[in-house]
């Protein structure tokens, strides 16, 4: 029987089971028999008493949008670009007797991007550090896009530093390294079910603290992980996948390593994740990488006053020329 | 007030703090250059009252020192944004957050005086020292006019300037507090020890000084000169530190002898002033004139006036005192009486004391031959005069009664009478060898009237005040000083309404700053005191306060985080406004070397040993 349900996120986040199109689409074959044979069963979360955990993330903002007009150029079109910042960093909470988190290894980068590849730089901005890079691409998304790689980039390069310093590694969104190193990717949003109808009648089933058995996505391909759903949370009149997320770890890590990180997270994850009144992406929104998001956003800076230095290192005249002419 | 100490110790000073860094100014939300925030420091604090200096560089004028106290203390979870924040912070510790220790701070003082804000982000210190001295205008007084008066709450003495008490540039000094639990008596009595004790004042201002102080509850105030069990080395500390040795004061009753002559006891060694101690006649002592106390026999000494002294004086006034006798013409009948007492008034051989009248003219009148030896003899002769019962020629006597309606002169006469009885001022006038108060036997005289009825407390006051004031008129000389101590200042000048007491003391407020006598006036609410005792007060004190007390307007000189304080304060704990620095400062007294109550008494054969 058909059933409508409100969705538990804001509307301004979108759903958590949209359609997610940073997924690569190709991402079909699933192997559900890693863990079990046979018929899935919820499986109880184990906290192993992990010593600490670190929760990667990162935000990117758009600064200011700009413009290349050569008057040389054939075409006689402007060619867009865009000044952009995005910060990487984690939440690393440490475990024990006196628990505690801190913000690590956040870093913020700021970048000029200019589109179908130009190579103008980027004039010195005063107090802020923008590296010009080009991309082929000439619309506004392929140049988000490409701020959007450097970020993901940047995150997997701070979730591999701090893994490399023993921590558990809870980094946001799927994984792109796929190293064997104590990382977990975390999605919130389900834009397909990788599982058949059996398997994903056990999602269904599952209590908060409790995941699915590991599943092995691209079987016969470059990218293969394992992955699992857990629920965080029962969420009042929600469906069958409201309060579930899904995790992925590195296939290079092996079955079992697999098996002890996805138990741990089943266990863990639900105790940090934020009651539904305080977050409006509650309760995938885990509290350390909503309080992360916040202090990201805040490294960035007064986005008003970082547009007021942009515009000044543009604006400024540039040569001795351009300098009588202002004179004049 | 009673000089109990109930509801907790007195506040003792915390170790003085460490100068330095403390934190910077905020920069979040503007500075003024009245007020601005400090954002601490992880390893330091700043408490409520405490002193900081911030120097900021301003343009063309160069380093401007701002001086501030600070009026409250804030904390908060930076990162937090829901109050389950906090669980999921402190116990489950995964959401990171700082804890951030704010203070508010009020500026007293800019040096030089440039009213700039101090500059956002300039780094604080807790003023020590000479910073410390500037923050409080210490160096603004003069060295031998610095009275201290307690530890502030940082550990360092609170100094107050004499000059705003001994008259200089202002006098008397006003104390409010819930009974009890401020110690506003015990506050006096400290401030006078340390008045006469301290080595540093202008002895100009100390020496031969004279205090007169009325106990009227209790028997508080009679252990002056005994050591307290609860006084302890720590406080013994805190009173050499100040710079008084702490000792109780020194008897100097004077004892009679049975002639009616005096002479002065013998003073034990040391250097603590001196006190004697006085109480009226108990009822039943006819004719031996025992003190009416019930604490203590030795050291003390009965008083009265003799019928001669009471009219010399013109005593009759403070009999009236009742804001109810001056509505009808009652004042105006006692005015009559008194002068034409004076003038009447002959002695009476081989009656010490006693008075007969006698018309000047020669005429025989109708109290001819009464001889005047207490209060009931003369209200007879007064009768006689006033009210004559078929003798005569039934008339009052007109140089008397005047052309007053025979109503008001019955009112005066019922009003006399009553007041004359035993239980009222009939045991305070009688004849015989004098035996006023000697106001110079001791530095310290404790008038103990806590047994007496109001209407004979109202006397004695005013009878005392009036004396000391006259003297002091005469003299034309303001030193040596005179001080008053009066508690309950509300009973004898209240707000409303007038009397010869309440005059007499608008009159020592307004004028006893240039004549030196000067009044110490304590009472539980200021509200109830006439305004013109409270304005005149240069000193201003106040302990634990009632909440809707420190509300009212007659505390509008403390900072509104002191006015929230107020209830909460110590015993021990008082805060003082002084003019010469224009914020209120807290502070605390140590507990006093003598007993304040009976059972504090140091039982003798005790050595006072280690202090």
């Amino acid at each position: 029987m058909a059933r409508l349900y409100l969705e538990s996120w804001a509307p301004g986040f979108g759903s958590p089971v949209e359609a997610d199109q940073s997924l690569p689409p190709s991402e079909v074959e699933v192997d559900p028999a890693v863990e079990v044979d046979g018929a899935w069963e919820p499986l109880p979360g184990l906290d192993d008493g992990v010593r600490s955990i670190a929760f990667v993330d990162g935000v990117r903002r758009i600064d200011a949008r700009l413009t290349v007009f050569d008057a040389d150029d054939d075409s006689g079109l402007p060619i867009p670009g865009l000044c952009a910042s995005y910060a990487v960093g984690a939440t690393v909470w440490q475990r024990g007797p006196a628990p505690r988190s801190t913000y690590e290894q956040v870093a913020v980068h700021r970048i000029a991007v200019l589109g179908r590849g130009r190579a103008e730089q980027m004039p010195q901005v005063r107090g802020l550090a923008y590296a010009t890079e080009s991309t082929e691409g000439e619309d506004d998304d392929q140049l988000t896009a490409h701020v959007q790689t450097r970020m993901r980039q940047a995150e997997g390069a701070c979730a591999a530093v701090l893994a490399q310093a023993g921590h558990f590694v809870v980094a946001d969104g799927p994984i792109n390294e796929f190293a064997p190193q104590q990382v977990i990717g975390y999605i919130k949003t389900h834009h397909r079910s990788y599982l058949g109808p059996a398997e994903a009648g056990c999602v269904a089933a599952l209590r908060p603290g409790e995941r699915t058995p590991m599943f092995r996505i691209n079987p016969q391909a470059k990218f293969q992980r394992y992955s699992w759903y857990v629920r965080l949370a029962a969420v009042p009149f929600g469906h069958a996948w409201s309060g579930v997320v899904r995790c992925e770890s590195a296939f290079a890590l092996g079955r079992d390593e697999a098996r002890k990180i996805a138990d741990r997270t089943a266990a863990i994850l639900p105790l940090v994740a934020p009651p539904l009144h305080i977050d409006p992406r509650a309760p995938q929104n885990l509290v350390p990488i909503a309080a992360l998001e916040k202090h990201l956003r805040h490294q960035l800076g007064d986005a008003a006053l970082v547009e007021r230095a942009l515009r000044a290192a543009l604006h400024a005249p540039s040569t001795s020329a351009e300098q009588e002419a202002a004179a004049r | 007030m009673t000089m109990t100490e109930a509801g907790g110790e007195p506040n003792e000073p915390r170790q003085p703090s460490a100068g330095g860094r403390v934190g910077r100014v905020a920069g979040v939300g503007q500075t003024t250059s009245q007020q601005f925030r400090v954002v601490l420091d992880a390893d330091r604090y700043l408490a409520v009252d405490d002193l900081v200096v911030v120097r900021t560089e301003v343009p063309e004028a160069g380093a401007v020192a701002t001086y501030g106290i600070v009026t409250e203390s804030e904390a908060t979870y930076e990162g937090a944004t829901f109050e389950s924040d906090v669980h999921r912070i402190g116990d489950g510790g995964f959401q990171p957050a700082e804890q951030v220790r704010t203070a508010q701070v009020a500026v007293t003082r800019v040096d030089p005086e440039i009213w700039v804000a101090a500059g956002p982000g300039e780094v604080v210190e807790r003023a020590r020292g000479v910073d410390r001295q500037r923050a409080l205008y210490v160096d603004t007084i003069d060295p031998a006019k610095r009275l201290a008066v307690g530890l502030g709450r940082d550990g360092d003495e609170i100094e107050m300037d004499l000059d705003y008490f001994d008259g200089t540039k202002g006098g008397h000094m006003s104390i409010s507090g819930v009974s009890g639990v401020a110690t506003k008596t015990t506050f006096a009595f400290f401030f006078l020890r340390m008045l006469t004790g301290l080595p540093n004042l202008d002895t100009r201002a100390t020496a031969n000084l004279r205090a007169l102080v009325f106990n009227v509850k209790g028997e508080d105030l009679l252990w002056l000169d005994r050591p307290s069990t609860k006084f302890s080395p720590e406080d013994a500390a805190v009173w050499t530190r100040l710079g008084v040795e702490p000792t109780p004061f020194r008897l100097a009753t004077p004892s009679r002898d049975d002639r009616g002559g005096t002479k002065p006891r013998a003073l034990g060694g040391g250097t603590s002033p001196t006190v004697a101690f006085w109480a009226p006649p108990a009822k039943a002592s006819r004719d031996a004139v025992l003190p009416d106390v019930s604490g203590r026999q030795e050291g003390i000494e009965a008083f009265y006036w003799t019928p001669e002294e009471f009219i010399r004086d013109g005593l009759l006034q403070f009999v009236f005192t009742d804001a109810s006798d001056q509505r009808n013409q009652i004042p105006f009948v006692e005015e009559r009486v008194r002068s034409q007492l004076q003038r009447w008034m002959r002695p009476v051989d081989g009656e010490p004391g006693a008075v007969t009248l006698v018309d000047p003219s020669g005429a025989v009148h109708a109290a001819q031959g009464i001889v005047i030896r207490d209060m009931e003899s003369l209200v007879e002769a007064l009768g006689a005069l006033l009210e004559p019962e078929g003798g005569g020629d039934g008339q009052p006597h007109s140089a008397w009664a005047g052309r007053v309606q025979p109503g008001t002169i019955s009112a005066f006469m019922r009003r006399l009478q009553s007041a004359s009885s035993g239980l009222r001022l009939g045991r305070l006038v009688r004849s015989g060898i004098s035996r006023r108060i000697d106001r110079t036997a001791a530095t310290v005289t404790v008038v103990a009237i806590q047994g007496l009825h109001e209407l004979a407390q109202r006397f004695v006051v005013g009878a005392l005040l009036q004396e000391t004031f006259r003297e002091k008129e005469m003299t034309g000389q303001s030193h040596p000083l005179s001080v008053i101590v009066l508690d309950e200042l509300n009973k004898y000048a209240p707000r409303e309404g007038v009397s010869p007491l309440k005059e007499m003391l608008v009159d020592i407020a307004q004028r006893g700053r240039s004549l030196g006598v000067l009044l110490v006036g304590a009472q539980q609410s200021a509200s109830r005191v006439a305004p013109d005792l409270l304005e005149n007060a240069s000193i201003r004190v106040a302990g634990r306060l009632d909440a809707a007390e420190s509300e009212r307007a007659e505390f509008g000189w403390m900072l509104p985080s002191t006015r929230a304080r107020a209830r909460l304060l110590k015993p021990g704990t008082m805060v003082l406004s002084q003019p010469a620095v224009p914020v209120p400062v807290v502070f605390s007294f140590p507990r006093v070397p003598w007993a304040t109550r009976r059972d504090e008494v140091r039982p003798e054969g005790d050595p006072f040993k280690g202090l």
